[in-house]
């Protein structure tokens, strides 16, 4: 039996250890087609300004782009160290996008992020233009294996348990490829990347305007960042919606948790705007709700109903009944794997194997469970809820923020007078936090909202930890918040003083390729 | 005032075709909608560069015969 602490722990150094890690990504995956944007520019109209913010905000990308490679290995290494029952039960599946995805990010992507650095004066301007577009392919080629292996944990979809092994094995590679939730949040997160660099770059641009720095460099920045950012908030707003549209049918629980649900209504079922979730009452105190909108969000319909979490623990409590015949099947299976009476058992049962393991964590002789520990059992497959309601909500408020923000920015820079608009660059410079909130948010409602399973309806978060002390854990969880605190303090002394000192007249060299219009240069200066 | 109003349109026009989006998606191809959508969204915003030359040029020619016809 797992210490729960030990669980906890494990739970908290991962939550961590991902949350610091996402700091990172989102501003490189949008940074690098930023970046493509503003070269795509240069080799089409070889004016040297545009070879010059390329050269500046690859200059930050770069710095973001290593500090995120440097938190991102410790997170593949530690399913093995801290989750070694999940990275056996689910390795079949699992290892191979996670396999994919080192291979993208250490081979096509930092191989083509020392081109793209090192390359300006050997490459001639197209083949760079190339490499710096096979960069944001790779970086956000990368997010998506990560991606597809999260969204196995989300909706176990592809696979099946193998009774003779012990363990999941991968059954169909396009199922987890094409898997709707793995579609639905590679987009969202990879174009909430995009919002988070077109944030940064109009932010630190607006700094610019402000101060009246580098004022041709920063009015094409804005210009370029309001537009991609946009059209990046509407799509990360679709890709929202879907994503819950498609959660409503894989995760309910999840649902009723980013709704604060625990009753289930009649159609239409209003929104819980505000509320505070009481787990212990199963209710909801001072909720302001606005009518007909939750069936309208969730079900895309005025008659559609969403299972709030009475109806979700009565279906766990039953299916926890008949996943306790497949987990004594699989425990006369282990001691005699011939056991044909077991294996006929284990069929007829398995579709509830994971629901019977979430009672073994009560009772570790399943046979003997009481109703009292089943409907403990049921209870524990609701997530916390407020954390999950609150994280939601705060993602949510946060880019719609964002949209009115881009569709202000582009307003003003399209009218071009935004340069004369210094409140409203004053709000872009304090805008620049709010993505990286709305991103940690997004990633607390994924994961959070999954618990009590690490697989979705087929393994329970407790037993999938690795039996380590709980020292071991403590000293383990210090040294990552002292090593990756350290991190953010170098990202952030660099970045600043990469933004203090502007773009360098190095940035501005030409190539070798002789690609640069001396005369067009001359003009823009 | 002006302005205000006109952030109030396009606020509802992306409301609108972000409704649109949602009505049309649900379990959409979303992989091929990322393709299109990622290049549209890079073009755009190269364009929206492009847009900013021709538009301080056009300010440039328009100042400089303000300047011719009035000297």
């Amino acid at each position: 039996m797992h210490d729960p602490s030990v669980v906890d722990l494990s739970r908290l150094q991962f939550a961590l250890t991902a949350l610091y890690h996402y700091l990172f990504v989102p501003l490189t995956l949008g940074m690098s087609f930023m970046l493509a944007a503003m070269e795509t520019v240069y080799v089409v109209t070889r004016k040297s300004i545009y070879k010059q913010m390329a050269q500046f905000w690859g200059k930050l990308f770069l710095i973001n782009f290593a500090l995120g490679v440097a938190t991102g290995l410790t997170m593949e290494f530690e399913f093995g160290t801290n989750w070694s029952f999940y990275s056996s039960f689910v390795g079949d599946i699992f290892g191979a996008p996670l396999a994919i995805e080192g291979l993208m990010a250490f081979f096509l992507e930092s191989t083509m992020v020392g081109l793209m650095v090192f390359g300006w004066h050997k490459l001639k301007a197209g083949q760079h233009l190339a490499v710096t577009y096979l960069v944001a392919l790779g970086s956000n080629l990368s997010a998506l294996w990560i991606l597809v292996a999260n969204a196995f944990m989300q909706d176990p979809a592809g696979a099946h348990f193998n009774p003779a092994t012990m363990r999941m094995e991968l059954a169909s590679l396009p199922q987890l490829i094409f898997n709707h939730d793995a579609q639905a949040k590679f987009v969202h997160t990879s174009i909430a990347g995009y919002v988070t660099a077109a944030i940064f770059v109009a932010g630190v641009s607006a700094f610019y305007l402000i101060r009246h720095r580098h004022t041709e460099l920063a009015r094409r920045s804005f210009r370029m960042a309001a537009l991609f950012g946009v059209l990046a908030t509407a799509g990360v707003i679709t890709l929202g919606d879907a994503l819950g549209f498609i959660g409503a049918q894989a995760q309910p629980t999840k649902l009723a948790a980013m709704e604060g649900l625990w009753k289930t209504e009649k159609a239409p079922m209003p929104f819980n705007l505000i509320a505070f979730p009481s787990q212990k009452d199963e209710t909801n105190h001072g909720q302001i709700q606005v009518p007909y909108v939750l069936s309208l969000l969730v079900t895309h319909s005025t008659d559609g109903t969403v299972p709030g979490v009475d109806v979700l623990k009565k279906n766990a409590a039953a299916r926890i009944e008949n996943g306790i015949p497949a987990v004594e099947a699989l425990q006369k299976l282990s001691a005699d794997p011939g056991n044909s009476q077991a294996m006929a058992q284990f069929k007829a049962h398995e579709d509830d194997l994971g629901y019977g393991f979430l009672v073994q964590r009560y009772a570790p002789d399943v046979s003997q469970a009481t109703p009292a520990q089943i409907q403990k059992a049921a209870k524990d497959s609701i997530p916390e809820v407020a954390p999950v309601f609150w994280s939601f909500r705060i993602m949510v408020a946060l880019g719609l923020a964002m949209l009115a923000f881009f569709v202000m920015a582009v307003i003003y820079t399209m009218r071009n007078n935004v340069q004369h608009k210094r409140w409203f660059l004053k709000i872009a410079v304090w805008m620049i936090p709010v993505p990286f909130l709305a991103n940690e948010a997004g990633w607390v409602v994924a994961e959070l909202g999954r618990q009590p399973w690490t697989v979705y309806g087929m393994l329970p978060t407790w037993m999938s930890a690795s039996t380590h002390s709980l020292g071991y854990m403590i000293f383990s969880i210090i040294g990552f918040v002292a090593l990756y605190t350290a991190f953010i303090i170098v990202e952030m002394y660099l970045m600043v003083r990469a933004i203090k000192q502007g773009p360098t007249p190095i940035d501005s060299q030409p190539t070798l390729g002789g690609n640069d219009n001396p005369a067009l240069a001359h003009a823009e200066a | 005032m002006k302005t205000f109003l006109y952030f109030l349109l396009f606020m509802f026009l992306a409301v609108i075709v972000i409704a649109m989006a949602v009505i049309l998606g649900d379990t959409g191809a979303w992989y091929f909608a990322w393709l299109i959508g990622t290049t549209m969204i890079v073009l755009i915003a190269a364009a929206g560069g492009m847009l900013l030359d021709a538009q301080d040029d056009h300010a440039a020619e328009e100042a400089a015969e303000r300047e011719a016809t009035a000297s």
